[in-house]
């Protein structure tokens, strides 16, 4: 049987990956089967799909409807291309930044888009150092800056909502 | 030889074939994915805040009194060979393992409860069973989620629930999965089918190690597909079905193998199985694998195997690369790991 990937050599590796609920089976030549990527050798099972498979992303593209290209997260700065790109979101504030978006993603993930697991009501005050604090405090402004510049006036909204809880809890 | 490896126990507690049906659930596992509110997630924050994040999540989990005696890590203090070891203890993912950002683990002493922190997501929470044992993974892990959201500040909405990098672990954040052993399915051929029935179940399969990880032994990681929508509970429940259901038809299986000609085939494989592992004088893991996987099974028949799954369990465990080597004292060669680990299975099921 010949190598599945440069079809020249005798495969001798025989995979057998669980992807998507199917099971998929590879033989590579040895030599692909190193160039698969195989960061801890092939003996304790680590294997990169996402070479074999393709990544989540094409995944995401198909659902996630389309917006206009400048379309960011206030808080970060994510694109909402980019993120349709690389299919992760850039922190906790793009889920309001793209939530109309997200809510019609998480009904085609979950068949669902409101929670109705277990509440967390009473986060603690998340603590700082004096550093943190300062570096963050500039990110902000110049963060509040870019948004009315761009006229994103929701995004500075909550840029300067971030700030003052910042600046009356250190000063 | 790496300090750190020599810290841990030589055995543990999830491995110890003593929940419910320890030949066909190898472990339980719920794990919880949590982010700090105020930070970007770790694929766009700085080393900076990546260090934070961590100063902050081992101190919470210390002060949690859940991790006493337990080990905190930084991933990037150690070696290649003790990063390994702890993927093969399930305790760190691949992807944390690989990464050279600042990025860190917690494991409690009878390493049960792990947080790994800066993978995806800034937390990780996960407690580990031996055998069929969701209530019980889950009360200890949700214990642990409630412990950490106090001292600190999660990133959570009304609407998403509890926020992750990637949009399918968003809501409940919760993976509930089951490591099953389903030699009896495999041999029938009947494991497409299986699989393909799960995804109409909102479950999903995976490889030993989590995503994108090899099928060995028979073993397959089953866990929930979704995790917004419903409650914690009803997750649990729905996998806890499929499970059940998983291990009726594996027991079916297991009862076709044994009738009229098949079973003398049967029997002959476990048997030539378990004389290679007592015999073979050089042995890969992926060979050693697929021998116990049929030794389990046989032991399941209630065929004289010289040994309980607490003893294939753990020697399911030692017989990984890491440990191999922790074993040795030293960083071995593959060639030397198959003759090492030969040995060393032999002197075990003496």
């Amino acid at each position: 049987m010949l190598c599945e990937e440069c079809r020249k050599q005798n495969a001798a590796v025989f995979l057998k990956l669980a992807v998507n609920n199917k099971v998929k089976e590879l033989h590579l030549c040895p030599a692909c089967a190193a160039k698969k990527g195989m960061s801890f050798g092939l003996e304790s099972g680590a294997f990169n799909i996402s070479d074999i498979v393709g990544n989540m992303s094409g995944y995401f593209k198909d659902f996630l409807p389309p917006e206009r290209k400048t379309l960011r997260c206030g808080a970060c700065g994510l694109k909402y291309s980019e993120f349709k790109e690389s299919g992760r979101l850039g922190c906790p504030d793009c889920y309001a930044g793209f939530e109309p978006q997200l809510t019609e993603l998480m009904a085609r993930i979950h068949g669902s888009a409101q929670h109705t697991g277990r509440a967390y009501a009473d986060a603690p005050e998340l603590k700082l150092s004096k550093a943190e604090t300062a570096r963050r405090l500039t990110e902000l402004r110049a963060g509040l800056k870019e948004a009315v510049a761009r006229e994103d006036f929701e995004g500075a909204a909550r840029l300067r909502d971030e700030l003052k809880r910042l600046e009356g809890r250190h000063g | 030889m790496a300090e750190m490896i020599k810290s841990f126990r030589p055995y543990v507690t999830w491995a110890n074939a003593r929940g419910a049906w320890p030949d066909m659930i190898f472990s339980t596992r719920v794990r919880f994915a949590r982010n700090l509110q105020g930070f970007p997630f770790p694929n766009r924050a700085e080393p900076r805040q990546l260090a934070e994040i961590r100063r902050q999540a081992m101190t919470a989990a210390r002060d949690s009194g859940l991790f006493s005696r337990g080990h905190f890590l930084k991933l990037e203090a150690l070696t290649p060979l003790d990063k390994r070891f702890l993927v093969e203890r399930h305790h760190v993912s691949h992807a944390l393992a690989a990464t050279v950002l600042p990025a860190g683990a917690a494991v409690s002493n009878d390493e049960d409860l792990s947080v790994m922190v800066n993978e995806e997501d800034h937390l990780r929470l996960q407690c580990l069973h031996s055998g069929f044992a969701i209530e019980g993974a889950f009360k200890a892990a949700l214990k642990l989620d409630e412990a950490l959201g106090r001292a600190l500040p999660f990133a959570y909405g009304q609407r998403f629930g509890f926020l992750t990098a990637c949009p399918t672990n968003t809501g409940t954040g919760m993976r509930v999965s089951c490591l099953a052993h389903l030699p009896a399915l495999s041999r029938l051929g009947q494991m497409p089918q299986v699989l393909e029935s799960l995804s109409h179940l909102g479950v999903t399969a995976r490889g030993i190690y989590g995503e994108g990880t090899m099928v060995l032994g028979d073993f397959y990681q089953i866990s929930n597909a979704t995790c917004l929508g419903r409650s914690e509970e009803e997750f649990c429940q729905n996998i806890d079905r499929v499970i059940r259901n998983l291990i009726r038809q594996e027991i079916a299986a297991r009862e076709t193998l044994l009738k009229g000609p098949l079973k003398l085939r049967t029997e002959d494989a476990v048997y030539r199985a378990l004389g290679l592992l007592k015999h073979a004088r050089t042995l890969s893991y992926e060979e050693f694998m697929q021998n116990v996987s049929l030794v389990r099974m046989g032991t399941a028949m209630g065929w004289n195997m010289g040994h309980d799954f607490s003893t294939f369990n753990q020697v399911t465990l030692l017989m990984q690369p890491a440990h191999i080597q922790a074993a040795a004292g030293r960083e071995l060669a593959p060639a030397e790991r198959d003759a090492f680990r030969a040995e060393f299975l032999r002197k075990k099921l003496a």
